[in-house]
Parts: structure tokens; C-alpha cells; sequence
């Protein structure tokens, strides 16, 4: 039996994964040990950890209500990364992928965990070296949690469109505005939750799946959205890591504000029909970002992600007031109006330079010092 | 048309290129399968059994003959050992370069010390001393890339490596200056010729920099095999003009490197991959370069050459142990850094000619006792620079340190 510890509804932390590059050809490199024995050598009460495989670190934040200080404390948290970084010539970046790593070189992390997944899965442990944030979202109990769930999978091409960084995989352009939710797919416990209506629904699918031994605890889900019992949370996993370093928080506080609509509502629509289009919708946010379309099971209805994602925006207002981000509210509007997006950007850089190393170097400068509001479009 | 006799028969530089690579291969594949050695042992103990000192299948003039791809080898490592030099990292990261400098004249220092107190003299002391301190970029380079190093211990070893030698090839011609004025040559050859040496090399390396970073903006990015091609025909041009104006090409091949890295659009400059394409030429430099190697010398100088070893290596280890703190590493990562920086220059012995007009009668001394010192040091260090690494946990499938 899960337990669902109780969190404060709507408070908010977020994860990001980042890259660790060298500075000659800003190809991914072996750093995440020597960079966590420099930042440990200051005290500091961060959370930063090392991922599944060395070319990666992990940041997290502290829980928040208010996004500003969320975004203040990522940015207190970079300055710490970027001197130790400094100290020993390494880059860090966003993007969901690298462009030209080539998965072989990537060696595992020398943690159990990651050790076992690899021993499990094989050769897709290291292919599994993409670049996510995750953000959780406080819930009051996990029955509020399963509908948040629910609720929030319709919005998943939404997350995907405004976070897609990820054009260029294994040093070719793949045509998707994201490559890395391929490599999430290659888990056979990858996609999204049964449809269960309650908490102890989830519990009871959780402990046949667990009694089958096909998994230990919540971790061994690759679920684009999960409940996170331990932290009270929802938590969303679909996003790439964006390149800038307020990106995040808007993502976050979009999140929130569609948590608060659920909630306020008391939404509790729980059926399987949705899921009938799901991965067609999830696949067209992927493959075109704002310009694919979304598909409505129910309506039998197809609308532009970019109109979609407007309207959605346009029913947050009231939520964005409540929750004083009318400021992210109106950038991320911005963004949808104008189609603009990480992978877009990277793209235009590929093109001039011709060279991927470039694309790298220069959304490695972006992410170590580009000040908030100074966005890659 | 008569048929050749076997007796008759002459290999042609050609055919001793292709023993040189073939012979090299399997001798390298036997030291990584049957001793698990690192590949480049096996190449220069197949060059030692094959020279001119041994069953002088390949003799002296075939090797002369065959050193234009060994230049060109040695050119790709040099350049490459340049751009792994950061100076705007080295700006920030002082305590890389003040470490460095001390290894530099501790050993500097004690090899002179040595060599002095051994009756060598100081002209022929001061120019070994020199040669000393510098760390093979070849072999270095090499040992990284079989073994698949990353991380921050390889990444200041080759920074270490390619300053070492730049600081060996300075001090070298210092010392070039000294012997010639010592010897009351004229102040042309006293102070000229070591200026010469220095500036002009460095003034070559410079040019070279600037124009292979503007025709490769020129090419742009979308041209990589252009690029790759046109940075082969440029390092090649480089070694080729140095040698027509009597200058140090290893220096200014370094000084092209670091330009590279450091210059305005030097990103343009295809990086991975270009002592990789080169690997024909590394298996021949290094079968080549154990082809030099007279196993004669030891007899008269092996517990000298031996010393040289155990002196450069503990000085290694104790500096970059001192120093690890400083430069971001545990204790232990720092003094495998040390060892890591055993390899000694074999690009030394192209300097040699230079030594030896300028000391006269102690230059037959002066060479043998090289010829033993990198004798000893090419067999050895390579191992030591593998299992430094190893230690540091950065080679693939290495234990974490």
C-alpha cells in the first residue's frame, strides 16, 4: 500500500536536467563527479545530484508557492553551478537532447539504482541520456492527485510545444521540435496512467503490478505524468529542459494555473475516451510543436495546437489573477502567438554556423549567463 | 626481363611503409591481447625489434625515408595537443598554470642536478633538463584516446602536456643560446639563432592559426569533409615550411593549435576526429620512433635513464598531489595526474641535431644518454600514463575513483 503524503495544494518544485559539456568541441563529457566534489566543497543547501548516466546532473528546487521565488532560487542555484563549472572548464546547458553525443560513450553513474536499470534495460539506459524538467504540483491527497492526472493529460502537446529543445539527435536533424520523448518510449512502462478514479484504485493496480514483479516502487514508472505519493505531488515529466533559465518557471506556473482550475472546479471526469487520442496528439506536439493539431476523442473535433493552447490560456486568466502570474500568464501567450520555440532557435543557429558544436556552445552561453527575460527568440 | 633474386631485392620506401604498418598493427595487437599493454607499447617494441639497431629489416635510410609520415603524425598530435590549451580557462584557472610551471622547474631543476653531478657538463645538463620537462603530447594524446579517458584529469593532463611543451622547447633554446656562447661561438649563433628559433616559430605557428581559422569560416560548417581535408593539407604545409626555414615545427604546430582555439571564429576548425583520421600515420610515428631507439645506450647509461624515469614520475605524482585541492581533484586524482605526465617527448630526438653541433665533443655522451632515457621512457610510461588514468577512474569501464 502507497501512502499519499498530504501536501499544500498548488505549492510547487521543479527538476531539471542538464547537460555537462567540455568547452573544446562542447561534446558531452564525463563531469558530473568532478563538478559535485567542487560544488560540494562550498556549503549550500541546494539540491543538486548526479542522473543515470555522467554527462548529466540533476538541480531541484524547494517547494514554492510563488514562482518569482522560484525563479530566484534557480538563479542563486546556476550562479553556485556556474562557478564551480568555471573552476573546471565545463559547460552546462538545457536542450531535451544533445545534438552529436553518440549514446555509446555515455558510461552509467556508479549509484545501484542506475547500475540495475542498466543491467535491465541494456544499451536504452544510456540511450537515456535526455535532458527533462520535471514539475510537481502540490495535491491535498491522492485521490485529488489521480484527477490531477487525469485532468492534466489533455495538456500534455501544450508542455510539449512550449519546452520542445531537442531537434537534433545523434548529429542529424530529426524533423520533430522534439527527439527526446522517442527515447521515454523505448520503456515498456512509459505513456500515461490507467485510467483508475481513485487512490485506492491506483493501489490496487500498483500492488497486482508489484505482486507480478514488474515493479518495486513509483520510480519504475517512465509515465509522462505521475503521482508521487512520497512528495504529495503530481508530478510532470514531459518536458524538455529549456534552454533558458525562466523557461521552467513558466512552464511551472502554467502548470499551476491548471492545477488551480481543477481543483477550483472540482473536476473529477475520469474516463477512458481521452485516451483514445493521447498518443496521436502527443506525437503531432512532438513532431510539429505549435503547428500540429490536436484531436478531441469526445467532440470528434480537430484544433491547431497554437489555437488551442491560446483558448486554454485565455480560460486561465481568472487562475493566473488568484495566483499573481499574470506576468507569465502574458509570456507565455507571447510565446504562442508567435510560434516561438527553443528548437525553432537552435535550428536558425545550425543553419548559419552549419555546425552543431556551435548550436551547443551557443545554448551553453544562454543557460550559464543570459539574464531572465532575455529570451533565445 | 630476369626475374629478381630474393638477395637482390631492395625494399623501396613504399614497401617500408607498409612494413612499418603492417608489422606495427600485430605488434600492437599482441601487446593489448597477450600482455594487455596499451597498443602503442607493441608498436615501439615491434620498431625496436625491427631497426636498424636490431634485424635491421628497416635501415636508417628507409627510416629517414619513411619520416615524412612521422612528421605529419607528430604535426596532427602537436596541433591537437594546442587546441586542448584554454587560455581563457587558464585566465580564470591560475592555479593549473602556476601548478604546471612548478612541475616544469622542479623538474627542470632535478634533471640538471642529476645530470650535472653525473659529469654531463652544463651545456649538455641544461639542454636534457630542458628536454625534460616536457610531457609527449603523442603518446599522451594517444593513451586518451585508446583508452577512451574523460574528465577533468585527462583534460588538465593534456592542458599540462601540450604547456610542458611549450615551456621545453623555450627553455630548450635558451639553453642552445647558453652552450653556444659558453663554447664562444659568435653572438649571431648565441643569441640569433635561439630568437630565430623561438620567435619565428612562434610567428609561423601564429599565421598559421589566423589562416586556417579564416579559410575554414571561409568553407563554413556546411563543408565539413572540405574542412577536414584543407586542416590535413594545412598542419602538413606547417611541418613542410618549418622545416624550410629552419624553424621548430613542433612549436610552432602547438602555437597553431592554441590559436585556433583561441582566435575569433576558431570554433570554425572541425574539432573531433582529426588524430583519429590520422591514426596510419600514429601507428607509423610510433614504430618509427621505437626504430630510433638504440637498446645499445642502456649499457652505458640505463641507471642514469632509469633515474630520469623515477625522478620525473615522483616529481609528478608530489606536485600534482599537493596542488589537487587547487585544481578542483581529490588527493589521489592529483597524483595520478602526476604519473599520468610520465611520457617523455620523443619529438626531443628531432632536437637533437641541434644539440649536438653546438656541444662538440660531449655531444656522442649527450645523444646516447637521450637515446637511453627515451628508451626506458617509451616502453614504461605509456603504461603508467594507462594506468594513471585508470586509477582516476576516467578510462571506459575504469574503476570509480
Amino acid at each position: 500500500m502507497l501512502e499519499f503524503t498530504q501536501s499544500q495544494p498548488l505549492t510547487l518544485g521543479v527538476e531539471l536536467e542538464l547537460m555537462i559539456l567540455n568547452r573544446r568541441d562542447y561534446n558531452l563529457t564525463r563531469g558530473s563527479d568532478d563538478l559535485l566534489l567542487q560544488v560540494d566543497r562550498k556549503p549550500h543547501g541546494f539540491d543538486i545530484k548526479p542522473e543515470i548516466t555522467q554527462g548529466m546532473i540533476e538541480i531541484g528546487t524547494a517547494v514554492h508557492s510563488d514562482v518569482n521565488a522560484m525563479l530566484e532560487e534557480l538563479l542563486a542555484i546556476r550562479k553556485l553551478l556556474v562557478d564551480s563549472a568555471h573552476k573546471l572548464n565545463l559547460g552546462l546547458a538545457g536542450g531535451g537532447a544533445h545534438p552529436f553525443q553518440h549514446w555509446d560513450d555515455q558510461r552509467i553513474y556508479p549509484k545501484e539504482r542506475y547500475q540495475l536499470v542498466s543491467e535491465l534495460y541494456g544499451y536504452l539506459a544510456k540511450q537515456f541520456t535526455v535532458y527533462g524538467q520535471h514539475i510537481h504540483i502540490g495535491c491535498p491527497d491522492g485521490d485529488a492527485a489521480v484527477r490531477l492526472t487525469h485532468y492534466l493529460a489533455r495538456y500534455i502537446p501544450h508542455f510539449i510545444a512550449l519546452s520542445a529543445s531537442s531537434p537534433f539527435y545523434q548529429g542529424v536533424d530529426t524533423s520533430f521540435q522534439t527527439s527526446r520523448l522517442t527515447s521515454v518510449n523505448a520503456f515498456p512502462l512509459s505513456g500515461c496512467m490507467p485510467v483508475v478514479d481513485s487512490w485506492s484504485a491506483f493501489n490496487d493496480y500498483f500492488e497486482r503490478m508489484e505482486a507480478l514483479g514488474i515493479v518495486a516502487s513509483m520510480k519504475d514508472f517512465y509515465w509522462d505524468i505521475r503521482p508521487k505519493p512520497e512528495y504529495g505531488t503530481v508530478e510532470i515529466r514531459i518536458c524538455d529542459t529549456p534552454l533558458s533559465i525562466e523557461t521552467p518557471v513558466l512552464l511551472a506556473a502554467y502548470a499551476q494555473m491548471l492545477a488551480r482550475r481543477c481543483f477550483e472546479e472540482e473536476w473529477n471526469d475520469i474516463c477512458s475516451e481521452p485516451y483514445l487520442t493521447y498518443s496521436y496528439n502527443r506525437f503531432q506536439a512532438c513532431r510539429f510543436g505549435f503547428d500540429g493539431v490536436m484531436v478531441d476523442a469526445r467532440t470528434k473535433q480537430q484544433q491547431g495546437l497554437q489555437e488551442d493552447l491560446l483558448d486554454t490560456l485565455r480560460a486561465l486568466e481568472p487562475h493566473a489573477e488568484a495566483l499573481g502570474s499574470q506576468r507569465q500568464l502574458a509570456a507565455l501567450r507571447q510565446r504562442a502567438l508567435k510560434c516561438h520555440s527553443d528548437s525553432r532557435w537552435l535550428r536558425q543557429i545550425f543553419e548559419q554556423s552549419g555546425s552543431l558544436s556551435e548550436v551547443v556552445r551557443r545554448q551553453s552561453e544562454h543557460w550559464m549567463y543570459a539574464e531572465p527575460g532575455v529570451g533565445v527568440n | 626481363m630476369t626475374i629478381p633474386l630474393w638477395h637482390n631485392l631492395m625494399l623501396n620506401p613504399l614497401a617500408a611503409f607498409g612494413i612499418l604498418l603492417a608489422l606495427g598493427v600485430i605488434g600492437g595487437q599482441i601487446a593489448v591481447r597477450v600482455a594487455r599493454l596499451p597498443a602503442i607499447t607493441g608498436y615501439i617494441a615491434t620498431g625496436l625489434i625491427i631497426g636498424p639497431y636490431s634485424l635491421n629489416l628497416l635501415n636508417q635510410q628507409l627510416l629517414n625515408e619513411a619520416s615524412l609520415f612521422v612528421q605529419l603524425a607528430l604535426g596532427i598530435a602537436l596541433f591537437e595537443a594546442g587546441r586542448r590549451v584554454d587560455l581563457r580557462w587558464l585566465r580564470v584557472e591560475k592555479t593549473l598554470l602556476a601548478t604546471t610551471l612548478l612541475y616544469c622547474l622542479l623538474v627542470f631543476a632535478s634533471l640538471f642536478a642529476l645530470l650535472n653531478a653525473s659529469g654531463f657538463g652544463a651545456p649538455a645538463s641544461l639542454m636534457l633538463a630542458a628536454l625534460g620537462m616536457a610531457t609527449s603530447p603523442i603518446v599522451v594524446l594517444e593513451i586518451v584516446r585508446e583508452s577512451r579517458a574523460d574528465g577533468q584529469v585527462s583534460e588538465r593532463l593534456l592542458t599540462a602536456t601540450a604547456l610542458s611543451s611549450l615551456l621545453a622547447m623555450a627553455g630548450f633554446a635558451l639553453a642552445l643560446s647558453y652552450t653556444h656562447l659558453s663554447a664562444d661561438h659568435s653572438v649571431e649563433d648565441g643569441i640569433l639563432m635561439p630568437g630565430w628559433l623561438i620567435l619565428g616559430s612562434v610567428a609561423l605557428g601564429l599565421v598559421a592559426g589566423l589562416v586556417t581559422t579564416q579559410l575554414n569560416r571561409w568553407l563554413g560548417g556546411h563543408q565539413r569533409e572540405a574542412q577536414r581535408v584543407l586542416l590535413f593539407g594545412l598542419i602538413a604545409l606547417l611541418v613542410g615550411a618549418a622545416d624550410m626555414l629552419q624553424l621548430l615545427a613542433l612549436l610552432a604546430l602547438l602555437v597553431a593549435g592554441m590559436s585556433t582555439r583561441t582566435l575569433r571564429h576558431g570554433y570554425t576548425v572541425s574539432e573531433p576526429g582529426i588524430l583519429s583520421l590520422s591514426h596510419v600515420f600514429t601507428v607509423a610515428f610510433f614504430v618509427s620512433a621505437g626504430a630510433h631507439l638504440s637498446p645499445q645506450a642502456l649499457a652505458s647509461h640505463w641507471q642514469l635513464a632509469l633515474l630520469c624515469l623515477i625522478l620525473r614520475s615522483g616529481i609528478g605524482m608530489l606536485v600534482w598531489w599537493l596542488a589537487a585541492r587547487g585544481n578542483g581533484l581529490s588527493r589521489k586524482q592529483g597524483a595520478w595526474l602526476g604519473l599520468a605526465l610520465s611520457p617523455m617527448n620523443s619529438g626531443s630526438a628531432l632536437l637533437l641535431g641541434l644539440g649536438m653541433v653546438s656541444l662538440g665533443e660531449a655531444a656522442q655522451s649527450f645523444s646516447a644518454a637521450l637515446m637511453a632515457a627515451l628508451l626506458i621512457n617509451e616502453i614504461a610510461a605509456p603504461i603508467l600514463t594507462r594506468l594513471a588514468l585508470r586509477l582516476a577512474g576516467e578510462t571506459a569501464g575504469a574503476s570509480h575513483a
